[in-house]
């Protein structure tokens, strides 16, 4: 079967575009990197692609708000196509400044379960961490084994980094946390690594620096209703190979026992990516 | 046009909190110790535009606010507004740029815009300034309002406007205006007259920063005297017999320190009464640089290009080659930290992108040498305070770095009292590109020829940066114009360099410099050579704002520019790639074969000068330079009385605490290292991650364990007894550093930074002939110590006016030389960091430690608490690096082979702070034995600097191993990991410190958390 075709767009200050292109195709996609301006000048179509990545980096400087003028780009330009793209069942995510940009397109965490599909409505925000400062660190993830989200099947605790200054997800009202709890959209957490796997998740927010930025309900990372889109601060990209984990000269840095794509030596990020990838070649 | 205001500010609410005012009144008590109740802050956008004012606030939602998180007011000051600002504040200072000022949000504001408005689409006429407000409840009594809007802005390139209690009571809110710029006035290109005295023509020099000396002058001068040069300038109809303006601005700066590195070109007669030595040395950098290199370059394969371009190129592996480069950027720094450093290292950035025919960025390095920051003392007028210039300089990194994408993974910040005259910002960055581009073209070899067509690509040239280079010589007023100093604007140079380097793969660019010093008079000239002539036509230039002069657009040093040649025949694919990355691309310029470099004004030639006088006509310098060895009084250890028991406890701990120590974590924390998916070993390691890294090691090409490294050395302070072995302390600090990651020490390459302060005997200078005798020595150290180590220096650079005033009020940095060190790293999987790993661990020291304790790190810093007289004794030396060279090779490939996956060097503070450091990492205790790790007295054991060492831990199932992989070099054994919580350290039965892990951990990281905390 063809491998999956991955659109990973680039442009305007997206710096992580290379290295998300390479672990999609590291587990079996065909990841092309497309500048944002391809698709909204009609030079390239979204319809082309099986899976839209938007990477991390700093769209724009983040300026006036992390992804809000690619955000803008992609609400006013791509919208149709985005749209379509999301109601043919193609998953779309956003890491870190990509998370920030799908926020802000409206596209996270989306209207409701009733009526799944992208109204491009800003309904929640990422803002400026309580820390004020943009740090580089390593966070202990856990994941909601009952999320809809195809992107984080079967992943239960991961180590991976963090790096951004604007990280806190934020949602008007705890109602609003409640029906997107309720609908496990809230996919990934920042947990205590000394909590027993499966029994980290709080929506009491953790202290400084188990979660790098106040978010509420120690969210990093959302997905819609339709568990297509999914979108999150942390890098798992970055932790692609053990030999990117911090604990790499420790001997004890965690991930698979064996795999296609690295042998021994696969980090625990990559799972992410070959779930998506799996999942297109499923559903096709 | 009208001009509306919009104000933001952070809701107020459950869970909400407005982190910019949290971050001031944090920083107020970190750097001050003064506690304001709280800080609120307002963003401010002022937009002038054709766009109407109803039009605009229907749209503030989707651009200038976020609905969620902040309320947005138009054309009304958020303080008037009752329900938002209730209470009445004590002071509130809002902070603007000046006019011209780059404004990065500004800018981005307005392409925001564009997307919101596209019915307007080419039509709207709109620019956007924008400004912050803070607002400051529970003021301490005694902080005046106007000592607060000190700290917030530099009134070089921004305007503060305030309000203080009383105005708070009065409502007298500060409304900062529109920054308009006042017209220029364009001057047409003056013929500069140079039959005048030599008095006149060093005023002339001086007056018009010029920077060039009498005999300089005079060589231009005869050269307008030949009779065949008036006759080709007649032909071309330029004035014949005196340079124009822009060619005498033109010759400045292609002739000048920063471009033509006069004083390593010189002729130096050199003097050492001690030794009896009188010689002359013709050119530092070619005697003890270049033919080294080129030396060894017959040995080996895989040195591509060294010196000639941006930054030196070794092959890698057979399908891509790595290139380093670093720059400094300390007048600048000065001036303003924060743009000063930003454009730092995004214009280094710009010396890889424009490295053969172009090379990506994937590594930052960043070294920083700055004055103590909890300085008390004077503080010379128009300096910052040091903890100022370090947050300023920190923050212009961080920004330029973190937004362009490239990873910051090694660096180093230096105290010392004496950069508060000049603090020095080290940026640095490596660089890859395939060996072949698609077409077949080796990437290294730039194939201009003479037709190609000369574009300008990225940003626009504008007033900022206009003599940047000699305006820090000025005294700093008021008044100064913004001129003086840039912003850095990060991702206009992103599209920039997505866009080059798709245009490289494309195989469109025949030819690629960076726009720096100089400008465009220097990167056409420089490219220039290749073809042997360029026309120039400044008319096409785009500008930031009409009005710039002819010379003013040749020598402006704006940022965010390339200059890129491509054939006639790839313009059109060329142009159509700018276009889809929205980056600038304007077509500037030709090469030509004439010989000449042709600039002229659409048709009116301005400048014409030959190449080969425009690059060699500029005459040596021969300077005076005179060695004796410095002699401050003795470190004398033995005299001071310690405690009994907690003698040496107690140092580790005041140790581990000196800034030149002290863990920077919560600095280097805030740099993303690991973008891109390539950072091996991180800047801090171990089980907490919080332990000293030694190297940088990345895994560049993504499902490939094959590494590189990359590390540095510096230890300016041993320049105060021998600036050689200064040199020497640093190349191999850096190679040691390097050793620890498992670093190829048969591929690796280094690059030489020097600093120092003014070496030309003057009036201003009067131990000129001193300080220049310690940059010979220097060189000759790092000859002698390069070539033992079969290290080429591949790339290099030098900042030779490092001084503040004048007389009895000077200060002059130390001398002070950056290695850095980058290579080959056979397979990542297989490295070491400093964390010692688990208890049972066995612990060697590879190397000997000697009685070396001069300039030592506890020398001086207990000569600064008066319980030492001076820092005086034998400075660390390299005697033998031909045989050290041989212990490394055996270190590396042990650890290569996995044999061993702990390894530090053994540098500052000696054996008891690098094992302390370690214990750090891992969390554990260790029990340190110094008994027969040399000769030395047990200070010099204990907390000498001795050259050469290492610490290293190896598992007990492979000590044998060990042992026998490394017979013949020096290696003792000092103990083992334990599970206790302590760190002790004996020497035979007598045990010298005993201290808790974790009271080290608390010592080390408090000193430089300048951050607040997060509360």
């Amino acid at each position: 079967m063809a491998a999956p075709k991955v659109a990973v767009l680039f442009g305007f200050g997206i710096n992580c575009d290379h290295e998300t292109a390479a672990v999609f195709n590291l587990v079996g996609g065909d990841a092309e990197r497309v500048h944002v301006n391809n698709f909204v000048s009609g030079n390239r179509s979204l319809d082309d692609f099986e899976i839209l990545a938007v990477p991390g980096g700093f769209s724009f400087g983040d300026h006036l708000g992390s992804g809000r003028l690619m955000g803008n780009r992609m609400r006013f330009a791509l919208r149709e196509q985005l749209h379509a793209f999301v109601a043919a069942g193609k998953p779309i995510i956003g890491i870190c400044n990509g998370f920030q940009v799908l926020v802000k397109t409206g596209l996270l965490p989306g209207p409701n379960a009733q009526t799944p599909l992208p109204d491009f409505v800003q309904r929640a925000s990422l803002t400026l961490n309580d820390s004020g400062r943009y740090e580089d660190r390593w966070v202990t993830l856990e994941f909601d084994a009952e999320s809809p989200c195809i992107w984080t099947k079967g992943i239960e605790r991961i180590d991976c980094p963090v790096r951004h200054g604007e990280g806190k997800f934020v949602m008007p009202s705890t109602t609003d946390f409640d029906a997107l709890a309720a609908n496990n959209q809230l996919t990934v957490r920042y947990v205590d690594p000394s909590t027993p796997v499966g029994k980290g998740m709080s929506d009491q927010p953790l202290p400084f620096p188990l979660s790098p930025n106040g978010s509420m309900r120690n969210i990093a990372g959302i997905c819609d209703a339709t568990g297509l889109v999914f979108g999150l601060m942390p890098h798992p990209e970055a932790v692609y190979a053990k030999w990117l984990h911090p604990d790499h000269t420790r001997n004890t840095a965690p991930g698979p026992l064996t795999s296609e794509a690295l042998g021994e030596w696969e980090g625990e990020g990559l799972q992410i990516f070959r779930n998506a990838v799996e999942y297109v070649l499923g559903n096709r | 046009m009208a001009v509306t205001r919009i104000e933001v500010t952070p809701k107020q609410g459950e869970g909400m909190r407005d982190v910019r005012g949290d971050v001031v009144r944090r920083q107020l008590m970190a750097d001050h110790n003064i506690k304001v109740e709280e800080v609120r802050s307002i963003n401010g956008f002022l937009i002038k535009s054709n766009i109407s004012k109803p039009e605009i606030a229907e749209r503030v939602n989707d651009l200038f606010s976020d609905p969620i998180i902040e309320d947005v007011l138009t054309d009304t000051l958020f303080l008037s507004s009752p329900e938002h600002f209730p209470t009445t504040p004590d002071a509130a200072i809002t902070i603007g740029f000046k006019p011209g000022v780059t404004d990065n949000p500004g800018s981005a504001a307005f392409d925001g815009f564009k997307t919101i408005f596209p019915h307007h689409d080419h039509q709207i006429d709109a620019s956007i300034s924008t400004y912050h407000t803070y607002v400051f409840f529970g003021l301490p009594v005694g902080v005046t309002t106007e000592w607060l809007a000190s700290t917030l802005h530099n009134n070089l390139i921004q305007r503060a406007v305030t309000a203080d209690e009383t105005g708070c009571l009065n409502a007298q809110w500060p409304a900062i205006d529109y920054p308009e710029k006042p017209p220029q006035t364009l001057t047409p290109p003056q013929r500069m007259d140079l039959e005048i005295s030599d008095e006149e023509l060093l005023s002339l020099s001086e007056t018009g920063l010029l920077a060039l000396n009498l005999e300089e002058m005079q060589t231009i001068q005869s050269h307008y005297r030949d009779e065949a040069i008036h006759q080709s300038r007649a032909a071309v109809g330029i004035v014949t017999d005196a340079p124009t303006d822009v060619e005498l601005e033109c010759l400045a700066q292609t002739w000048s320190e920063h471009c033509k590195h006069k004083i390593f070109a010189s002729k130096i007669h050199h003097i050492d009464p001690e030794t009896g030595e009188d010689s002359f040395i013709d050119s530092i950098f070619k005697t003890h640089i270049m033919k080294p290199t080129h030396d060894m370059q017959k040995e080996v394969d895989w040195l591509l290009s060294v010196f000639h371009d941006n930054s030196g190129v070794i092959a890698w592996n057979d399908d891509w080659s790595v290139c380093m480069k670093a720059e400094t950027h300390n007048s600048p720094s000065a001036l303003d930290p924060y743009g000063g450093a930003m454009t730092g290292i995004v214009g280094v950035n710009r010396d890889i992108l424009g490295t053969g025919l172009g090379a990506r960025p994937i590594a930052n390095t960043d070294v920083f040498c700055f004055g103590p920051p909890n300085w008390e003392g004077e503080l010379p007028d128009n300096l910052f305070h040091p903890s100022r210039v370090f947050r300023g300089v920190h923050a212009g990194v961080r920004v330029g770095g973190n937004e362009s994408g490239i990873p910051t993974v090694n660096g180093a910040i230096v105290f010392d009292d004496r950069y508060i005259g000049k603090p020095l910002v080290y940026c640095g960055t490596v660089g890859i590109m395939p060996r072949k581009l698609p077409d077949g073209r080796e990437s290294h070899i730039k194939t201009p020829t003479a037709g190609d067509i000369v574009y300008m690509v990225g940003g626009r040239v504008g007033y900022d940066g206009i003599h940047g280079a000699t305006f820090s010589s000025l005294e700093l007023t008021e008044e100064s114009p913004s001129s003086a100093v840039q912003i850095g604007d990060p991702i206009t140079q992103k599209k920039m360099l997505d866009m080059v380097l798709e245009a490289r793969d494309a195989g469109l660019i025949s030819c690629i410099t960076d726009n720096g010093a100089g400008g465009l008079s220097s990167s056409i000239g420089e490219m220039a050579t290749y073809t042997d002539g360029c026309e120039i036509d400044l008319a096409k230039v785009p500008l930031k704002q009409p009005g710039l002069s002819a010379w003013e657009i040749l020598v402006s040093e704006s940022q965010e520019r390339m200059t890129i040649a491509v054939k006639p025949e790839d313009c059109a694919a060329f142009d159509a790639m700018a276009q889809l990355h929205e980056v600038e691309a304007t077509p500037v310029a030709t090469f030509t074969n004439t010989g000449m470099f042709h600039v002229k004004y659409e048709d009116e030639t301005v400048a014409y000068l030959s190449i080969e006088f425009l690059h060699d006509g500029v005459p040596q310098l021969q300077l005076e330079s005179e060695w004796h060895t410095p002699t401050p009084e003795l470190f004398t250890p033995e005299t001071i009385s310690l405690p009994e028991k907690a003698g040496h406890s107690n140092l580790l701990l005041r140790m581990l605490a000196q800034p030149n120590i002290a863990s920077k974590e919560s600095w280097v924390r805030q740099y993303d290292h690991e973008v891109i998916a390539q950072t091996v070993i991180k800047p801090f390691v171990g089980v907490e991650r919080d332990g000293p890294g030694d190297a940088g090691v990345i895994a560049p090409i993504h499902g490939d364990p094959h590494g590189l490294v990359i590390s540095c050395g510096i230890a300016p302070r041993y320049s105060d007894l021998d600036a050689g072995a200064m040199a020497a302390a640093s190349i191999d600090e850096a190679v040691r550093n390097a050793v620890c990651a498992g670093i190829n020490v048969d591929k690796m390459a280094g690059l030489d930074n020097f600093c120092w302060p003014d070496s030309i005997e003057s009036v201003k200078t009067p131990d000129g002939k001193f300080k220049l005798a310690q940059l010979v020595r220097a060189n000759r150290e790092l000859e002698r110590v390069c070539r033992a180590y079969r290290l080429p220096c591949v790339s290099g650079k030098d900042s030779m006016k490092n001084d503040y005033g004048t007389g009895e009020k000077k200060i002059s940095i130390p001398p002070t030389l950056l290695y850095s060190v980058f290579g080959d790293q056979p397979d990542v999987r297989f490295t070491a960091t400093s964390d010692f790993k688990n208890p049972g661990e066995k612990v060697y020291l590879v190397g000997v430690s000697k009685e070396e304790l001069g300039a030592s790190e506890i020398s001086f810093m207990l000569r600064e608490s008066g319980e030492a007289n001076g820092i005086g004794g034998q400075v660390p030396l390299l005697p033998n690096p031909e045989i050290n060279i041989t212990t490394y090779r055996a270190l590396s490939t042990a650890i290569q082979s996995g044999l061993v996956r702990t390894a530090h060097d053994c540098s500052e503070g000696g054996v008891a702070v690098a094992a302390a450091e370690m214990c750090i990492g891992g969390r554990v205790g260790a029990d340190i034995d110094i008994d027969g790790t040399g000769d030395a007295s047990v200070w010099a054991r204990l907390w000498g600097e001795s050259l050469g060492r290492f610490l290293v831990g190896v598992q007990p199932e492979n000590e044998a191993d060990f042992i026998k992989w490394m017979a013949g070099h020096p290696i003792t054994i000092l103990g083992t990991v334990t599970d206790s919580e302590n760190l002790t350290i004996s020497d035979g039965h007598e045990i010298l410190i005993d201290i808790k892990t974790n009271s080290m951990v608390e010592a080390w990281q408090k000193t430089l958390d300048m951050t607040g905390g997060v509360a």
